[in-house]
């Protein structure tokens, strides 16, 4: 099978891999590079666990081949953190009790932080539409939704 | 590896990888601490976890890798029943890269045979395959292509047999025996009083069977673990497990080694409800660990964990219920058939639970029980959030709604009049303590009567049927009467960290985080020092599994003793170094108090220096819980919660579909812990028990699983969650519970499809008796009532 090089901009770095054809970017990000914070479960597109951010766009990285995506900026959760600083989203989570099993965690903070640079005012609703497509099993969803909230509530305007 | 080797949970990191998130989240606790009263037990403490897991660094058992770490698979087998002819794994072996395939035959008999309350299941098929999904064959290879390419080359020459797929079938007396014992896993039965001349004199009886569908657990995080041997010759098994401690006695009756050459350490688990209690990987794992030499992984996809882990039971139950015209109940009868699968995993522990809750949370004088539970081909079916208790109580919650319809009666009058009480016994003779089953009906019955109201006046949507309804539970905290010790040691380092090694692991909802709290408030240091060691075979003793939401209570209760050790052994040792007398040395607020002048804590633990080690603080809780499983007499549980939880549900006439947009919960759990923590087990009980009311179900055909993965099988997202779920938590303490506490986890779920129905009743004038109640059936019945009264 041929390798295709390609060059992902990962959290503000650059990495060149040589990736097989069929090769999903999840595969990538977790087994050649080491950015094992996105969490695999369905490998079908139905969970939102492995969520990553694709120049600007949310991406379940399960279903997207890497080799598509030369040249792209990815943000994963491990890129939410800047100079010891967590995101606002990350510090809600914590404060609002989003978190229990932690397993969804990273797919909902990468698809809440895509949403909210698109739409930094949603109302309840529209945070509700935007996180459909990732499951969490453990939580109910009210207390994510709480910290999205939050978090877009305390935004400037 | 050295965090292994220091003896660190291995999930959380290293010491250098620690230090200054502990430090972070010392701050993070210090914001939520209250000025006055207790200051950790009671505040919504954020879990001491969080850290790792929203920065995406939380040490998953997928996300671990060791070097030179082969990858695992097994070949499953394809049929519900059949005799394995041949097992031909010579092509496999041969493929470059692989390197160990196991079979049965690799194992010596009587090592083959696994489980956890019965040693039933073979590690690999021999001879015989049960279910789809049994692994016949495991394979370790140098890389997981290599490991599928070897699977694929592996051939098994089946015989099938026709399979047994329904308790019915089972126990015909013609069925084939499906173990050697015949195909009864469970018969129970306990009756009091006299119910069938109390059937006979009631004004009202009421007799319904009530039925539901297989449910996957549906927990994240695949199974998973890696073993290997470390620089001591240890067999280690990092593995996410709720119970370590079992896999960790199991490995040394299938390996041969002695205890101390094993080690299990779970590691940060992604979800489990019950479904990560059994073997998966664990010994297939070890076993081609020590024929290797290597590391070897073992990760199942989605498909594996929905097609060949535990599912919930499914249960008929037959259900009669006599009633006096005042609403008294006289008698409650009782008939359970469940399908327990192929294999006993915990099933009887299911059964016996059913059984002893079969009158709860009410008073009834005259209750009959009885539930069978048989073998089948289809996929074993295990513990699962409530250990049966969800089916029982949407028949018997259902039942008394009935009830209270027709006698014109209030579902919360009726219920108020039957209601256990402080003092009650029974139909184990046991005596309850600190009930605040009626505490829950008050909290909700404004709330009921509120909603009622603006339903009638409220703007009439078109299209769109509108409901309430309302159900309860009481549920025993615990294992079903036999005892289940908990322990707690508490260790210090010289620059202050408090290690409190603690047997049940945190599987998800945050019980580290609550033990760490009881501590804290016990031993008067700040919980940020605090370091829970849980769920490692060799630095905690067996504190039984994380399960029956025991853990706050009986490993709470043996922290809680554990910190006042530690209270008195560091004044002892400080008095003794200091020379003053220990009634002058206090602990409080994370200050050291001597003579009145206060010091740090750190300060305290430098002056100590190496005495430190000195300090081996223990606590045990083991309360008596026994039970009599012929008789049914005893005292199967230390302490039980109550709750009545509300829903209210539009059904859309068109489609069916049922929206579930208001949800009240109020729970009697004792003293709360952590608020904030609790309310997330509730939320998630919630939303999980409307999955299995109204959705949720692993289809079947021919003992094959239709829908073996997410994308079929439907999961409550954020948008099917009601909008707003409220928690009540009634002030009810409990004298046994660490300062008051009793448990959470379970019993969010267990009224849930009961009150869905009720609404669904109270909405469209329907009655479902089969769980999950899909849209389909809605619109078919609504257009048959629409038939009826033209
Ligand atoms: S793992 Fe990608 S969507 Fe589930
Ligand atoms: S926190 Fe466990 S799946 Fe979301």
């Amino acid at each position: 099978m041929a390798n295709i090089d390609i060059t992902l901009n990962v959290n503000g770095k650059d990495h060149r891999v040589a990736v097989r054809s069929t090769e999903m970017l999840l595969e990538v990000l977790r087994d050649r590079l080491g950015y094992v914070g996105t969490n695999k479960v369905c490998a079908q597109g139905i969970c939102g666990a492995c969520t990553v951010i694709v120049d600007g766009k949310s991406t379940t990285s399960c279903l997207a081949l890497a080799a598509q995506f030369d040249g792209a900026r990815i943000i994963t959760v491990e890129g939410l953190e800047h100079d010891g600083k967590l995101d606002p989203l990350q510090e809600a989570f914590m404060k609002h009790g989003a978190v229990q099993c932690g397993y969804c965690t990273p797919g909902f903070l990468m698809s809440a932080r895509a949403f909210l640079n698109d739409n930094p005012h949603p109302t309840r609703t529209e945070i509700i539409d935007a996180l459909r497509g990732n499951i969490c099993r453990c939580t109910g969803y009210k207390k994510i939704i709480d910290a999205v909230e939050d978090v877009a509530a305390r935004s400037a305007r | 590896m050295s965090s292994i080797d220091d003896g660190e949970k291995f999930a959380l990191g290293t010491e250098g990888e620690q230090r200054p998130w502990q430090d972070a989240y010392r701050a993070l606790v210090q914001s939520f601490e209250a000025g006055s009263g207790r200051r950790y037990v009671g505040h919504s403490v954020p879990r001491n976890d969080v850290l790792y897991k929203v920065r995406g660094k939380a040490k998953y058992a997928a996300n671990i890798a060791l070097p030179d770490m082969l990858h695992g698979r097994f070949v499953r087998s394809t049929y519900p029943y059949a005799r394995i002819k041949r097992v031909d794994v010579s092509k496999a072996s041969a493929l470059p890269g692989v390197r160990c395939v196991l079979t049965a035959a690799d194992i010596p008999d009587d090592r083959l045979k696994v489980g956890s309350l019965v040693k039933d299941t073979p590690i690999l098929a021999k001879d015989l395959v049960r279910h789809v999904g049994e692994p016949v064959v495991a394979i370790a290879a140098d890389t997981l292509e290599i490991a599928h390419a070897a699977a694929a080359l592996v051939e098994i020459d089946y015989e099938p047999i026709t399979p047994v797929l329904t308790p019915e079938e089972a126990l015909k007396e013609d069925a084939p025996r499906l173990h050697p014992n015949g195909n009864l896993i469970a018969n129970l039965s306990n009756a009091v009083g006299d119910v069938d001349a109390a059937l006979a004199r009631a004004d009202v009886v009421l007799e319904d069977t009530y039925t539901n569908e297989p449910i996957e657990h549906s927990y994240l995080e695949p199974q998973g673990g890696i073993s290997f041997i470390d620089p001591d010759g240890v067999l280690t098994l990092l593995v996410c497990t709720q119970y370590p401690h079992f896999h960790h006695k199991q490995l040394a009756d299938v390996t041969g080694l002695p205890l101390e050459k094993i080690r299990v350490i779970q590691t940060v688990i992604g979800g489990a409800f019950g479904g990560k209690i059994d073997v998966t990987i664990e010994c297939a794992s070890c076993l081609m660990t020590l024929k290797t030499r290597r590391p070897v992984k073992m990760l199942l996809e989605n498909e594996e964990v929905f097609s060949a882990t535990t599912k919930r039971h499914t249960m008929k139950i037959r259900h009669r219920l006599g009633a006096m015209k005042d609403g008294r109940i006289v008698a409650l009868d009782m008939d359970i058939l469940a399908d327990g699968g192929a294999y006993s995993s915990y099933s009887l522990i299911v059964a016996g639970r059913c059984v002893v809750h079969a009158a709860l949370p009410y008073d009834i004088a005259n209750v009959r029980a009885r539930i069978r539970t048989t073998f089948t081909n289809n996929m074993t079916a295990g513990a699962m959030r409530s250990f049966g208790i969800v089916k029982l109580a949407f028949a018997t919650e259902s039942q008394i709604n009935k009830l209270a319809d027709e006698l014109g009666m209030s579902p919360i009058e009726v219920r108020r009049i039957n209601a256990v009480e402080t003092g009650t016994k029974t139909v184990t003779g046991q005596i309850l303590h600190a009930v605040g089953f009626k505490k829950t009906l008050d909290a909700i019955e404004p709330i009921y009567e509120e909603r009622k109201k603006a339903l009638a006046a409220g703007p009439k949507k078109p299209g769109v049927l509108r409901g309430l309804g309302l159900a309860s539970l009481g549920y025993g905290i615990g294992y079903s009467g036999v005892r289940n010790p908990s322990t707690a040691r508490i260790e210090l380092t010289e620059d202050g960290i408090v290690i409190a090694n603690c047997g049940t692991p945190d599987i998800g909802p945050g019980s580290d985080t609550a033990l760490a709290q009881i501590v804290g408030e016990e031993a008067g240091v700040n919980i940020g020092r605090i370091r829970v060691v849980s769920g490692d075979s060799t630095k905690t003793d067996d504190s039984g599994p994380t399960s029956a939401s025991r853990t706050t209570y009986f490993s709470g209760n043996a922290a809680m003793l554990a910190g006042r050790d530690f209270r008195r052994q560091f004044s002892d040792l400080l008095a003794k170094k200091l020379d003053v007398t220990p009634e002058n040395i206090r602990i409080d607020n994370d200050q050291v108090i001597v003579n009145n002048k206060p010091m740090r804590f750190e300060d305290a633990c430098a002056t100590l220096g190496s005495d430190v080690k000195q300090i081996m603080a223990y606590g045990v809780f083991n309360p008596d819980s026994e039970l009599d499983f012929v008789t049914f007499k005893g005292n199967p549980y230390p302490t039980y919660t109550y709750a009545t939880q509300l829903a209210e549900i539009e059904v859309d006439i068109d489609t069916g579909k049922i929206e579930v947009p208001r949800f009240w919960a109020a729970h009697d759990a004792g003293r709360i812990v952590n608020p904030m923590g609790a309310e997330g087990q509730i939320e998630g009980g919630v939303v999980m028990g409307l999955g299995m009311a109204l959705w949720e179900k692993i289809c079947r055909s021919d003992g094959y699983i239709q829908n073996p993965g997410m994308r079929d099988y439907l999961l409550p997202g954020a948008k099917d969650a009601p909008t707003e779920i409220t928690t009540i938590f009634i002030d009810n303490e409990d004298e046994t519970g660490p300062f008051g506490a009793k448990g959470v986890a379970e019993a969010s779920l267990i009224p849930v499809p009961a009150a869905v129905a009720a609404a669904l009743h109270d909405a469209a004038g329907i009655r479902l008796n089969a769980m999950p109640m899909e849209a389909e059936t809605v619109v078919k019945k609504l257009a048959a009532r629409k038939g009826n009264k033209p």
